[in-house]
């Protein structure tokens, strides 16, 4: 980071939140707070949606994917549009006409007050756990990559996240995503062009695409099947679909942001506006990776990008041979690759060269016990772009991490106090008394997810842990919607019995190992409705 | 409530679903036209 870097960086997150705040001025109530009084238009709540979901993780591990395994990773965004297509025939108007803040009030109007606590308490388990690690992560890449003291970082990074969400409420929240998914945009796609205008003379996009695809990285469908394996179409299609279905119809975090809405239409198309540009942009992140991968093929990069492990592996007696053996495979493949794309046929020695240096790179690796994945893209950032552009980057990666935790602590914050503290402790009061304990969850929760990341950083690869566990509950709670939009003639106590069933199921198949975690959505879902029907069936026949 | 462009709700679904088949098929021609 240079001065021009901090320049811009301080720049863009200045203004960003400058402006986030200036058009959330005005008198607040409860619903301007925590809905925005409904007047949001398609275009802020669609970027909203967007950058809530684009973490500051799948901006630089996403690229490391490229990088390392390809294109396929695309195939998980699949479903999404065709889950787009349901939440805009479903939740959007039921919830609009519902008139609800949460996604889980609705749940009372459908079932009961007790299934509804539950999905609360469900979410509020599983956002709880995420919205530390959300902040942590970017941190400790930070801290490797630029020596930033990761404890300042999470910490400023909080206390930004907190003045604007305490403050400005939901509005400043959509305007400063906005903003944020602007920049993110701008920042990817200037390190797209720059990758493309670094490769050596003669290279160009055509050479780079010529070398991914000879490794095999563009694979962006896959169409072999397996219950195990994550990314192929079909995996990608249905579980893909399920995932997307239960965190954009039934994730307070994602629900907050369409029911600003100013109408049912606006809202449609914010959601439909992310069914068609998704899946480029995930496209766009990937083949960044792969280009960069084409950029390392001629210029060496290190054995390992992650500098702790690159210490460690120093420090290994096999590091020399392994070295040297690096050093070999990375000649071979790069003068076959230079004789390949001026059209000889040495498309074999790269792929044995290739071969070669994913060898190594797994045994050092194994010495280290590291995944280097997530350093790979800020390593070409902060070593090959020019002064400012490294900046923008690194405010683009900030403002990813900012606008999932402010959407996360808003979420959280509205949970409590609707579907907690309003319907369960304190019934009736002036609407001022409600704001001003939105005010105070939301300052809560975002001092949590500040001192939860410093937790985190200590969990290693239990951050991994973590997050799966969070997304053990998403099958359950699409299941009880699914159960209230679609089978009218079941009950509060299916409902309930069903959410139960349904996790029991999702937790026996982790830990039977039976298929990859897409699929748990899927059964648990399953099993919610299958449950939730027999339930209603037994409790109706008895007199 | 009608949406503000194509007519109805169902065109642009069934638009959205075309576009999604349309991505998904050039993405497999883009994998095999680099990859062969």
């Amino acid at each position: 980071m240079r001065p021009l870097d901090w320049a811009v960086m301080l720049l863009t997150l200045t203004a960003i939140i400058s402006y986030g705040l200036w058009r959330a001025r005005g008198a607040a109530t409860t619903d301007t707070y925590l809905r925005a009084g409904k007047t949001m238009p398609w275009y802020a709540m669609a970027l909203s949606i967007m950058a809530t979901q684009a973490s500051a993780i799948t901006f630089i591990s996403t690229t490391g994917q490229g990088y390392v395994d390809g294109m396929r990773f695309v195939q998980f965004y699949f479903g999404l549009p065709l889950a787009m297509i349901v939440v805009c025939l479903t939740a959007v108007p039921i919830f609009h006409r519902a008139n609800v803040y949460t996604a889980y009030e609705y749940l009372e109007k459908r079932f009961d007050a007790k299934t509804r606590t539950l999905v609360s308490i469900i979410f509020l388990i599983q956002r709880g756990l995420a919205v530390g690690l959300a902040l942590a992560a970017p941190a400790i890449v930070l801290t490797v990559l630029l020596g930033w003291p990761d404890q300042i970082t999470t910490l400023v990074m909080g206390v930004i996240v907190i003045t604007y969400t305490v403050l400005g409420g939901v509005k400043a929240i959509t305007w400063t995503d906005f903003q944020q998914m602007l920049i993110m945009m701008a920042g990817l796609g200037t390190a797209l062009i720059m990758a493309i205008n670094l490769l050596p003379e003669g290279i160009g996009l055509t050479g780079a695409l010529t070398v991914a695809g000879a490794a095999g990285k563009l694979n962006p469908v896959t169409t072999d099947f397996s219950w195990t394996d994550r990314y192929n179409i079909w995996s990608g299609l249905f579980g893909g679909m399920f995932l997307a279905l239960s965190y954009f119809g039934c994730d307070q975090s994602q629900v907050q942001r369409y029911l600003t809405g100013s109408s049912i239409t606006q809202s449609r198309l914010s959601l439909l506006f992310n069914a068609v540009a998704k899946i480029p942009m995930q496209f766009l992140i990937l083949l960044t990776g792969t280009v960069v991968f084409a950029f390392f093929t001629f210029i060496q990069p290190p054995l390992l990008f992650h500098p702790g492990d690159m210490a460690k592996l120093k420090a290994d007696p096999a590091y020399p041979a392994l070295q040297q053996k690096f050093d070999k495979a990375f000649r071979q493949r790069h003068e076959s690759a230079a004789k390949m794309v001026h059209g000889e046929p040495t498309r074999e020695e790269f792929k044995s060269a290739q071969r070669d240096i994913d060898d190594t790179r797994k045994q050092a690796a194994k010495i280290t016990g590291g995944n280097d994945t997530n350093y790979i893209f800020l390593h070409f950032v902060t070593n090959y772009l020019p002064p400012g552009i490294v900046g923008l980057v690194i405010a683009a990666i900030l403002g990813a991490a900012m606008s999932v935790i402010s959407g996360e602590v808003n979420s959280l914050a509205t949970v409590s106090v609707i579907d907690i503290y309003k319907r369960l402790l304190r019934p009736v009061a002036e609407d001022g008394h409600y704001l001003w304990v939105s005010r105070a969850f939301t300052a809560f929760w975002g001092v949590y997810a500040v001192v939860t990341a410093q937790f985190a950083k200590n969990l290693g690869s239990l951050v991994e842990a973590v997050n799966l566990l969070g997304s053990f509950f998403y099958g359950g709670i699409l299941g009880v919607f699914a159960l209230a939009i679609y089978f009218p003639k079941v009950g509060a106590n299916g409902a309930f019995i069903g959410v139960l069933a349904g996790e029991a199921a999702i937790f026996a198949l982790h830990f039977t190992g039976a298929a990859s975690f897409l699929w748990y959505n899927v059964a648990g879902c399953i099993v919610v409705i299958l449950t939730g029907n027999l339930v209603s069936r037994l409790t109706a026949r008895t007199p | 409530e009608p949406p503000p462009f194509l007519g109805s709700w169902r065109r642009i679904y069934i638009l959205v679903i075309l576009y999604l088949v349309t991505l998904i098929t050039a993405f497999w021609f883009f994998g095999k036209a680099w990859s062969s």
